[in-house]
């Protein structure tokens, strides 16, 4: 057998299932995007879907509110993963693996659920503060679910993607970095000047890697919003849902360009995560 | 930091990884549980019950879930073994552009893709169906199991191969013999990884299953909407259970340090 | 600048990954150049790392110009250290890279930039200064790494295994580069390395470690001569041991009364004697043999000669031409006969 042929051969069921399900999906969602849904007899070609997204508050709104979403979730867990990593580097076995894996298995559902169930006006948050005379009854506690600053999908996201990203800071101090760091101890360098001039040189490119994915996906994704999230002005991929489900087919195309956008935006974040990726790669 | 700030920052970080699980133990064996108690007052069956209640739709929308999850894991795993291999066990050109085409259901959200291929499956009586939503779990999961593979095999030189072909095995046999018992590791690995992103799988059954396909996320997303926090606590630690028995498996099975290829995106078990 | 270093009693024990040290206990005078041998795994990069501070010591002593540092941490050691890999920071320049240990200790940065370039002409790396660490070659990083640890003048160059990395020919030409530069600057040196040979091209002394335990700790040429142990005889190549029993000045061997060059008390021991010291020739120790294997190894040619009751290794040169099976006459000259404790 050939070499090229073979190496065909072998990818061939992969692009397949990748090219027809996703790749093929995504041009449908395109052309549809385009106002061409000749199921429900529209067969021009406009960009009326996009013109109107683009001129209405509605959109504007939730891609804010989908900006502040990921941008906060990132930030906030890339805060607070460096910091954790850098706490836990030299505690290794069992217990810290757990520490670390556990959220990352587990279900966005899951998370969610729980999150909601501590931080929710009846909670156990709530419940302290009672317990405590902070608060007399439900009502008195801040709402933090449904609510205009997102806060229980922000503590979801971060619950879940704090250990993904002090996972790959952690891989990046355990292996050279903690090398290096006793190369500039034994040059004359303190514990800030090592941090600041070699730990964190050295970690930053698989820490904006790291967040740069995390962006993307908070950025795409549904189910946490959807049920943590208030019903006005809602994140783009359920905004882009609605308009789906909207009884009215002809809200198809506009659904479809807010589809079209989201891609856009967190493929444009995924090229730069890749290159940045390969890089880090070249360079061992 | 010394040793003893590091066990104090470990028991820190692991109580709030534990923190979420909570409420949910608690919830789910409550029986009453009112306002400003810290604790659950009385205690109840109720919501244990409700899990395995007969006719209750937990037991065959659990069974949906894993009847799908194993049908993907087995499917993907036997597309993503080919492209693993031909991508991290061969030089050739292109190669780059195919792994970033392989890598981006991973990236892009599934939502505009899954949208664009309803309209087909609704044609081809596919929507609707367990094995349409079979079909849609996968687009994120054959990414995984074919980079997966892909490090598994990157790691291969060959040579155990070469050894075998001068000791008289043909191409087939040392592929048998000895690079398939070589890649089994990476191969579950692999499969239980696509099984977890597949029972986690939310949206892509709601837009593709309509409904009708009813598995653990759907009624749990349900419950969590409603009103009755012992019944959604109750379906959220069965939701979780999976998750939790594969890290155990996975810390007996592994090393520690050394997991899945080290290619885990954010959240994409979920 | 050059100081003394002084090991009392160093121990390291239960330290996780890193191999035991029991007791060490040496002396390094200033200015010079010692290096610490052993087998991977017998504590001598332990040993470093606690002279460097990057290891506590579980008990004992580590005095640097007589005043004991295990309280101080590496940074204020100044005791530089040059690692296995070259460990360049990959973030900065070469130039920049040789300043660091400068800058950190609040010199300009145009003084620290002068004397990176003036180190890097040190190691035969002017002109690279610009260039990224990842465009250099591994000898070329060591070089950069050496010229780093350098530029600083630490009272202490620790060097572990430096040139392990390297294959043969540019191992040879870092030798010579570090026996140069330890001249020039003076710099009072501990070299590790698992590799015998380059120990004894190197050091002033030769500090052999087992087990975390030292051996012995003597010159190059005594580890040949004089070897304290049949342990220390073998890691250095020996292979001639030959059981016997004392009694006024010889030895009553299986080969017959050995004469022996000094006087050994009076019982059980054991003789040692280097293959290249045995001679072809009659006389006094000498005995019949016959050669049971030979191999050509280039500039010598080792064989096995088979006794009365035991086996000897000779190297001889290669114009002696014996073949397999040959009845030979050999001699172990009596000065070159060793006994071991």
């Amino acid at each position: 057998m050939g070499g090229r042929l073979k190496i065909a051969l072998l990818l061939t069921p992969a692009l397949v299932v990748i090219g027809v399900l996703f790749a093929g999906g995504l041009v449908v969602a395109f052309v549809q995007s385009l106002g061409y849904v000749p199921a429900i007899g529209m067969t021009d070609l406009t960009l009326n879907a996009y013109r109107e997204i683009l001129s209405d508050e509605d959109f504007f709104d939730s891609l804010v509110l989908t900006l502040y979403v990921s941008g906060v979730s990132t930030g906030v867990a890339t805060v607070l993963a460096v910091v954790a990593a850098l706490a836990l580097r030299r505690s290794s076995g069992r217990v810290s693996a757990v520490v670390f894996q556990l959220p990352i298995t587990i279900p966005h559902l899951v998370a969610a659920v729980g999150i909601a169930l501590i931080v929710g006006q009846t909670g156990l948050g709530a419940r302290l503060a009672a317990l405590l005379g902070l608060v007399g009854e439900p009502g008195d506690f801040p709402a933090l679910l449904y609510d205009e600053y997102s806060v229980g999908i922000i503590l979801t996201y971060v619950w879940k993607e704090v250990p993904f990203i002090a996972l790959v800071v952690l891989a990046s101090l355990r292996g050279v970095a903690s090398e290096l760091e006793d190369v500039a101890r034994t040059l004359g360098a303190g514990a800030w000047q090592r941090f600041w001039y070699v730990v964190f040189p050295v970690i930053s490119p698989s820490v904006v890697a790291a967040s740069l994915l995390v962006f993307a996906f908070t950025f795409g994704a549904f189910e946490v919003p959807y049920l943590l999230g208030k019903s006005y002005p809602t994140i783009l991929p359920v905004m882009a849902y609605n308009e789906y489900r909207d009884i009215d087919l002809s809200a198809r195309p506009t659904a479809m360009a807010i589809n079209v956008l989201i891609a856009l935006i967190t493929g444009a974040v995924a090229a730069l995560y890749l290159r940045l990726a390969r890089n880090l790669g070249r360079r061992g | 930091m010394g040793k003893k700030g590091g066990n104090l920052g470990l028991a820190f970080a692991a109580a709030l990884v534990a923190l979420p699980f909570v409420p949910l133990v608690l919830w789910a064996v409550a029986g009453e549980w009112r306002f400003p108690d810290l604790l659950p007052t009385a205690w109840s069956p109720r919501g244990v019950a409700h899990l395995v209640e007969p006719g209750g739709g937990v037991l065959g929308a659990t069974l949906n879930s894993l009847l799908i999850g194993l049908a993907t894991a087995a499917a993907s795993v036997a597309v993503g073994l080919p492209a693993g291999m031909a991508i991290g066990g061969y030089e050739w050109r292109f190669k780059g552009l195919v792994i970033f085409f392989v890598l981006l259901p991973i990236l892009v959200p599934p939502l505009a893709s899954t949208m664009g291929v309803h309209v087909t499956f609704i044609r081809l009586g596919l929507a609707d169906t367990v094995f349409g939503v079979f079909l849609v779990h996968l687009v994120p999961t054959v990414p995984y199991t074919a980079l997966i593979l892909a490090g598994v095999f990157s790691e291969r030189t060959g040579e155990l191969e070469e050894a075998a072909r001068t000791l008289g095995a043909s191409a087939w046999q040392a592929f048998l013999r000895v690079t398939l018992p070589g890649v089994l590791p990476g191969v579950a690995v692999a499969g239980l990884f696509a099984f977890l992103i597949s029972w986690g799988q939310y949206v892509l059954t709601l837009l593709i299953g309509g409904g009708s396909v009813v598995t653990l996320p759907m009624l749990l997303f349900s419950a969590a909407s409603g009103n009755d926090p012992v019944i959604t606590s109750a379906l959220a630690l069965a939701f979780a259970l999976p998750a939790v028995l594969a890290l155990v498996l996975a810390l007996r099975v592994l090393k520690p340090g050394e997991r899945a290829g080290g290619f885990v995106g954010p959240g994409k078990v979920s | 600048m050059s100081a003394r270093l002084e090991l009392e009693n160093v121990c390291h024990r239960y330290g996780g990954d890193e191999p035991a040290l029991e007791n060490l206990s040496l002396a390094v005078e200033p200015g010079e150049l010692v290096a610490l041998l052993g087998p991977s795994g017998c504590g001598k990069t332990t040993a470093l790392k606690v002279v460097a501070g990057l290891l506590r010591p579980t008990a004992g002593d580590v005095r640097v110009g007589g005043l004991s540092v295990v309280g101080t941490p590496p940074e204020r050691r100044e005791a530089a250290m040059v690692f296995q890999k070259p460990l360049l920071f990959p973030h900065m320049s070469v130039a920049q890279n040789v300043g660091f240990g400068l800058r950190m200790r609040g010199t300009r940065k145009e003084e620290a930039g002068r004397r990176a370039e003036e180190a890097l002409r040190r190691v035969q790396m002017d002109g690279f200064a610009g260039r990224s660490p990842e465009e250099l070659s591994g000898g070329q990083q060591q070089r950069v790494a050496l010229a780093r640890a350098l530029v600083t003048e630490p009272r202490l160059l620790l060097l572990d295994e430096p040139f392990s990395a390297l294959d043969a020919n540019l191992r040879e030409e870092m030798r010579e580069l570090v026996l140069r530069l330890q001249r020039e600057g003076g710099h009072t040196t501990v070299f590790v390395t698992h590799d015998q040979e380059e120990a004894v091209i190197l050091a002033g002394r030769i500090a052999l470690i087992f087990d975390g335990r030292l051996q012995m700790y003597d010159r190059p040429e005594a580890f040949y001569d004089r070897p304290a142990t049949r342990e220390v005889a073998r890691f250095f190549g020996a292979t001639n041991f030959i059981e016997g029993l004392a009694k006024n000045g010889s030895a009553h061997t299986p080969l017959g009364d050995l004469k022996l060059g000094r006087p050994a008390p009076p019982g059980a021991l054991t003789l040692t004697i280097r293959p290249e010291a045995v001679r072809l020739e009659g006389g006094e120790n000498s005995f019949r043999a016959r050669v049971i294997s030979a191999s050509y190894l280039g500039t010598q040619v080792h064989y096995e000669l088979q006794t009365a009751g035991t086996a000897l290794r000779a190297a001889l040169p290669p114009h002696v031409r014996l073949a397999v099976g040959d009845e030979v006459t050999a001699r172990l000259p009596a000065e070159s006969l060793w006994v071991l404790k």
